[in-house]
């Protein structure tokens, strides 16, 4: 079951946030700082604890890794004395609800106030989350080490690389599934083997160490390994924080081509980008069956955190991205036309 | 002020030295050189200025969307190329190309995003080209400047040459 809204309230840096989620592709836009990777963490934990059941604030804590794990410095701190003195997150699926509230005081989250663990771990879902840094290619040993000590990441990366590691799934893969692992095969030129936790692609040229390979095919071969091993399958999400880094723009049409797949087989997407060509590839590859949003998070005037959605690049407002390309196509015509522009 | 129509697009001219519809039946040579549509003629320069127009009412809807799908690959860039030199060879025999000359491409088409136009404006800058070969021989650019807009763009650079559509 697909996550259906998501409320934030004085959480981060956000003072109210009510969000209408697609059921199919999500894509976050915004500037730097307008909460795009916070919104994803919030509902990646969510769902995470639906089957882990850990305690939603420990989770939070886990992700966001707060100075000292304090969990209160979570609150939303630029609202001083004007806020409510507490922040809640609230994650829907339909009916079912999901929320965790605390204060500035809440230490380690232990006093943090949670309610609807007990429906909402009735029916758990499978969810994937894609760090900005690519991990395959140092994943040898990190698990052990995360798990005994106490280093700076946060729980994102492990448990990004505990999805890769699962093994592939018993039986054959459904077809259309099969045609994306084809299509990603065809992009990378092999496909994606393990050995002692080491990440290897296969090609007809030979295996190569993930360390030696582009970090955008590391990117392509981690999609690979996860619709291999059914952590994408239908009826799993998958948050994905700025997959277009470090890779060719000539491969987002693919990338683009296999979310929305992955959508139309039943997984439901989230993305945060700063990418124009991502999402003008969307916009020009989506047909009028696929369930795409285009969230724009901004800054308003008062300063707290706005989001307005739309379903097509064009009706994105405000569009950081475009704004930027505005600035650089009225400069390049003022050098064009040596100053005859009115 | 001088008015010009092509198809569905009004254009004022405001201040200018002289404005001439350029790809008339005065032209003469239509059947071997192609020609933009309107040369405008300023203090200092020329303005050689082209528009294209594929949401014109009166097309056809999946002529429109085919049409801004070939421009954004680049498949006007090759007629865009010619109108502009063959339009330069013209002008030069005709003892009149005496001036810097911009050329000004307008697609009136209101999906274009900024990016695109940019883009656009690049590959035209390529293809005609802006620049001479490398270790400058040329002594006078073919071009002094170019630049490809949609309706919104170009009434905000051109205040005084606004655009409108007759049908809204």
């Amino acid at each position: 079951m697909a996550l259906t809204r998501v409320t934030l309230e004085d959480f981060t840096v956000f003072d109210c946030l009510d969000l209408e989620l697609s059921p199919g592709i999500n894509a976050l836009v915004g500037a730097n700082g307008t909460g795009k990777t916070h919104l994803m963490k919030v509902c990646y934990a969510a769902c995470d604890i639906s089957r882990t059941r850990s305690r939603f604030a420990a989770k939070l804590i886990e992700d966001f890794l707060p100075s000292d794990r304090f969990f209160g410095k979570l609150v939303n701190r630029a609202k001083g004395d004007e806020g409510s003195g507490k922040a809640t997150a609230q994650v829907f699926r339909d009916e079912m609800e999901v929320n965790v509230s605390f204060s500035p005081e809440s230490h380690s989250g232990r006093s943090a106030r949670e309610r609807g663990m007990r429906d909402w771990t009735k029916a758990p879902v499978e969810s994937v989350y894609i760090p900005v840094k690519e991990m395959l290619a140092n994943a040898p040993g990190f698990r052990s080490l995360y798990a005994r000590r106490d280093i700076h990441f946060e729980g994102v990366y492990e448990d990004i690389l505990d999805r890769a590691y699962l093994p592939p799934l018993r039986g054959p893969l459904n077809p259309p599934m099969k045609c994306l692992l084809a299509k990603l095969e065809e992009a990378m030129g092999g496909e994606v083997t393990t050995k002692d936790e080491e990440f290897f692609l296969s090609t007809k040229q030979g295996a190569f160490e993930f360390t030696l390979l582009a970090e955008g095919l590391r990117k392509l071969g981690l999609l690979w390994l996860l619709i291999q091993n059914g952590a994408l399958s239908d009826g799993s999400i998958l948050f994905w924080d700025e997959p277009e880094t470090n890779l060719n723009p000539k491969l987002y049409g693919v990338l683009m081509d296999v979310l929305l797949e992955l959508q139309r087989n039943g997984v439901q997407v989230f993305f945060a980008t700063h990418d124009y060509v991502i999402l003008k590839e969307l916009d020009l590859r989506k047909t009028s069956d696929d369930q795409v949003a285009f969230h724009s998070l901004y800054r308003t005037e008062e300063g707290g955190i706005a989001c307005d959605t739309a379903d097509s690049y064009l009706g994105i407002h405000p569009n950081a991205i475009a704004e930027a390309f505005s600035n650089i196509y009225d400069r390049e015509i003022e050098r064009s036309l040596k100053g005859i522009s009115q | 002020m001088t008015v010009m129509v092509e198809g569905d697009l009004r254009v004022e001219f405001r201040n200018v030295t002289g404005v001439r519809k350029f790809d008339g039946d005065d032209h003469g040579l239509s059947h071997c050189m192609k020609a933009v549509d309107f040369i405008v003629e300023l203090p200092e320069r020329y303005l050689f200025i082209e528009f294209k127009d594929p949401q014109n009412p009166r097309g056809r809807g999946e002529n429109r969307q085919g049409f801004i799908d070939g421009f954004l690959r680049g498949e006007l860039d090759f007629d865009l190329k010619y109108k502009y030199r063959d339009s330069l060879l013209y002008e030069w025999a005709s003892g009149r190309a005496d001036k810097p000359i911009e050329y000004l491409v307008l697609i009136a088409a209101d999906t274009l995003t900024e990016a695109e136009l940019s883009n656009r404006t690049d590959a035209l800058k390529r293809e005609i080209p802006l620049e001479g070969p490398k270790g400058n021989s040329w002594t006078r650019p073919i071009v002094s400047g170019c630049a490809v807009f949609n309706i919104d763009s170009w009434n905000r650079v051109f205040s005084e040459y606004p655009v409108r559509r007759l049908s809204s």
